[in-house]
């Protein structure tokens, strides 16, 4: 059912450069609707770049964008479909929650006001102290209650929760899960961090050096890989039928990460389903170099 | 997003209007007390004939209230600084652009508003101000004949309007382009101050080709009608207009406010200068000496406050443009 | 109605956990027919897990006729998991805490229990298939 789903993001090609620097390149990823995508990657991988050409805040230097069956543009129709928070969550530090949901409601064709109030009151944060004095975990809710108060149908949310502790953290992404199980709603959250996304998010986006990795549904991506492991010897063989993501090597043993190309036959290897995080580590791995080399060749000297 | 607006600044709005206020009380004070002075000094020398030489026996206002209203120059400057300055830097600098743009809201729409609405209250407050001190400064105006002078010039009439959207324009577009408010504020007292200057100083004498009258150092120089602006003087000698030593370093002496150079006058009439300012005068026509004013006549007054605002809302307008541009068209 | 618990450090996934403490309640008696399951929603709030999740989770249950969703009410039991009623369960709960006092008592620990429950279930399996 879910795969049939109409895709709210299609890329195609997508690339954005500042003068020198290549912020991301040439990325091709679909989102379909009702997913809560993980936009993972390392600091710098363009995971901002990308939520910001989404939202029409950057525009592409190369490829082709298509967010909710158009490219993102000024148009308010567009915005009221999407919902933006950045990673500075900015909100006017000197105006109160409830100045906030009066802005909203002045600038917003839809606005579900009540929504925003019940929703802080139930957190206990309070409507008529300006935002200035709140902690980070309840700007970020105060942020996320007046996006979803748009009633977007598209939400890209940029480390949303990076600055909060983990009761607010838990808070934060039970009620963004609550706003998708009301129906309508496709997030994009991006995170450095995937264990505090793995149990919400049910679509990845992989992004390393700027490139788009690996996306999909998480049951798909898992399910196309595994972890061979067997006594070291030469993986020409496995390469000419899997893709090699990742090897380890040991004296005596190899481990390797493949995308699944046909059955292992060779059986000298062991394999094994893999997890959603040694996954995506191993991805990081094979393009981030020296910054994760220390996660890739554990047991290289023993 | 007027609701917004408002919000966001309502709280400068009530300063200002305070600042305004206050500034208003007491200009209105002392202007009537002024206006019954000069009328009160009219009747009696009236009674006395002695009307001729009123400007030299009367001093209206005292110099602290003077030097205020004259201080009235650098109002458009701090509106520009501190409405126009931080009006999108500091939206940028807290990231609040973004919160507005993810809005059902344009960018070019949000910039509309905001800007609209501070351009009117920089046009509010220069007007306001300025409409003060004319009203203010009508009977100085009608005893001293200054108000065409730079200085006074400058903080009358409609000029200080076209100030105002300029500096807040000029704010709004070093703001935008920095993305940072204090270096917008300094690139907002720099090009302001510069192009005032230079406006004013070189440029507005120029709207209008003056006016020159020669006259002989027999007699004093011309005094035109009403409240003319002196713009320069000299001497024409018989091989032509004599150069203005003083502008070189040479020593010079004001005849009647027009300066002569004296390095460049016959030796003969040089002696005199210090005997008898008359016998200097006539030694001076006695050799074909002319003296000239140029000047620009006191009926222009009102096209030269045009022309001069003219300009800054011109100014105003392309800082506006620029702004625009980069709002909309550059990423966010 | 039932509160659902889950482990992120779990091998298990969340949507077979939520599915295994739906037929744990069936069975212990906690739940049953005609009760009416948490929504999609409230689990979420809960929980924080993907709404897609839970709905597998369902779908799961219903697909083995435990499960109904009636179309703005709600999803409610409408079958039990084959076995024993849930009586049953908890007689043999008893007894087996009793075994296990007693393996206690004879100086087994944790592991060497779980060890010896393991073997005793794969033969019983291997004595089914030979059967």
């Amino acid at each position: 059912m879910a795969s049939s789903n109409p895709a709210v993001i299609q890329t195609c090609g997508l690339s954005k450069r500042y003068r020198k620097v290549t912020a991301l390149s040439e990325a091709t990823l679909t989102v379909p609707q009702g997913r809560i995508s993980a936009l993972i990657g390392p600091n710098g991988a363009g995971k901002t770049t990308l939520l910001r050409l989404l939202a029409g805040l950057a525009r592409p230097t190369g490829g082709e964008v298509a967010v909710l069956g158009g490219a993102p543009r000024q148009d308010p129709a567009f915005l009221a479909e999407i919902g933006f928070v950045a990673q500075e969550i900015p909100l006017y530090r000197r105006l109160s929650a409830e100045d906030h949901i009066g802005v909203g409601a002045h600038l917003n064709p839809r606005w579900d006001a009540a929504s925003v109030r019940q929703r802080l009151k139930g957190l206990n944060i309070p409507l008529d102290q300006t935002v200035g004095t709140l902690s980070g975990g309840q700007r970020a809710q105060v942020a996320l209650s007046l996006t979803l108060a748009k009633r977007p149908r598209l939400l890209l949310l940029d480390e949303p929760v990076a600055a909060l502790d983990p009761l607010a953290r838990r808070q934060f992404l039970a009620h963004l899960a609550e706003a998708v199980a009301g129906g309508g709603l496709t997030v994009v959250l991006s995170s450095h961090l995937l264990a505090d996304l793995e149990r919400v998010c049910d679509h990845l986006i992989l992004l390393a050096a700027s490139r788009v990795q690996l996306c999909g549904d998480i049951d798909t991506v898992l399910a196309e890989h595994q972890v061979l492991v067997g006594p070291r010897k030469d993986t020409t063989a496995i390469e000419k039928a899997h893709t090699l993501v990742q090897a380890t090597h040991t004296a005596r043993q190899s481990t390797l990460l493949i995308r699944v190309g046909g059955p292992v036959v060779d059986p000298a290897w062991e394999a094994a389903d893999v997890g959603l995080e040694e996954l995506v580590l191993g991805y990081m791995g094979q393009h981030a170099g020296p910054a994760f080399s220390h996660l890739t060749s554990v047991g290289e000297d023993q | 997003m007027t609701w917004l607006v408002w919000r966001q600044h309502r709280n400068q709005t009530y300063l200002a209007a305070a600042a305004l206020a206050a500034f208003a009380v007491l200009v209105l004070i002392t202007g009537r007390q002024m206006a019954s002075q000069y009328h009160s000094a009219l009747t009696s020398c009236a009674a006395s004939h002695t009307c001729g030489n009123l400007a030299n026996t009367l001093i209206l206002g005292t110099p602290v209230l003077s030097l205020l209203v004259t201080l009235t120059v650098v109002v458009p400057c701090l509106l520009g600084v501190f409405w126009g300055g931080p009006l999108v830097a500091r939206e940028f600098e807290t990231g609040t652009s973004q919160f507005a743009w993810m809005q059902s809201i344009t960018r070019s729409r949000w910039l509309a508003v905001k800007v609209g609405w501070a351009l009117l209250a920089a046009a509010a407050w220069g007007g306001a101000v300025s409409a003060l001190v004319t009203w203010w400064s009508s009977p100085v105006n009608a005893l001293n004949h200054q108000n065409f002078q730079p200085g006074q010039f400058d903080i009358q009439g409609i000029v200080p309007v076209g100030y105002a959207l300029f500096a807040v324009a000029l704010g709004i577009a070093a703001g935008t382009l920095l993305r940072r408010t204090l270096p917008a504020l300094a690139v907002t007292i720099g090009v302001f101050t510069f192009l005032r200057l230079v406006i004013g100083q070189d440029l507005r004498s120029h709207y209008l080709t003056a006016v020159t009258t020669p006259f002989s150092f027999l007699h004093a120089p011309p005094s035109p009608k009403g409240s003319y602006w002196l713009v320069s003087g000299g001497v024409v000698g018989p091989a032509g207009q004599v150069a203005n030593s003083h502008a070189h370093g040479g020593p010079g002496v004001s005849f009647g406010g027009v300066p002569v150079p004296i390095d460049n006058m016959p030796s003969a009439c040089r002696v005199l200068v210090f005997q008898s300012p008359l016998k200097f005068g006539s030694c001076l026509a006695a050799h074909g000496y002319r003296g000239f004013i140029t000047y620009q006549p006191a009926s222009r007054y009102w096209a030269f406050q045009g022309i001069e605002t003219g300009i800054f809302v011109l100014l105003a307008a392309a800082l506006i443009a620029v702004t625009a541009i980069a709002v909309t068209r550059r990423d966010a | 109605m039932i509160s659902f618990r889950l482990d992120g450090r779990s091998v298990v996934p969340p949507y077979l956990q939520i599915v295994q403490q739906v037929r744990q309640a069936l069975r212990m008696g906690v739940l049953d027919v005609g009760d009416k399951l948490p929504t999609v929603r409230e689990v979420v709030a809960a929980t924080a897990v993907n709404p897609n999740t839970v709905l597998k989770a369902y779908r799961d249950l219903e697909r083995d006729g435990l499960v109904e969703p009636r179309a703005g009410h709600g999803t409610f039991v409408v079958g039990r998991p084959s076995g024993p009623p849930p009586g049953t369960h908890s007689r043999l709960a008893r007894s087996l805490a009793q075994w296990v006092r007693g393996a206690r008592e004879a100086g087994l620990d944790d592991e060497s229990i779980e060890s010896l429950l393991r073997i005793t279930l794969q033969a019983a399996a291997d004595e089914e298939e030979t059967a």
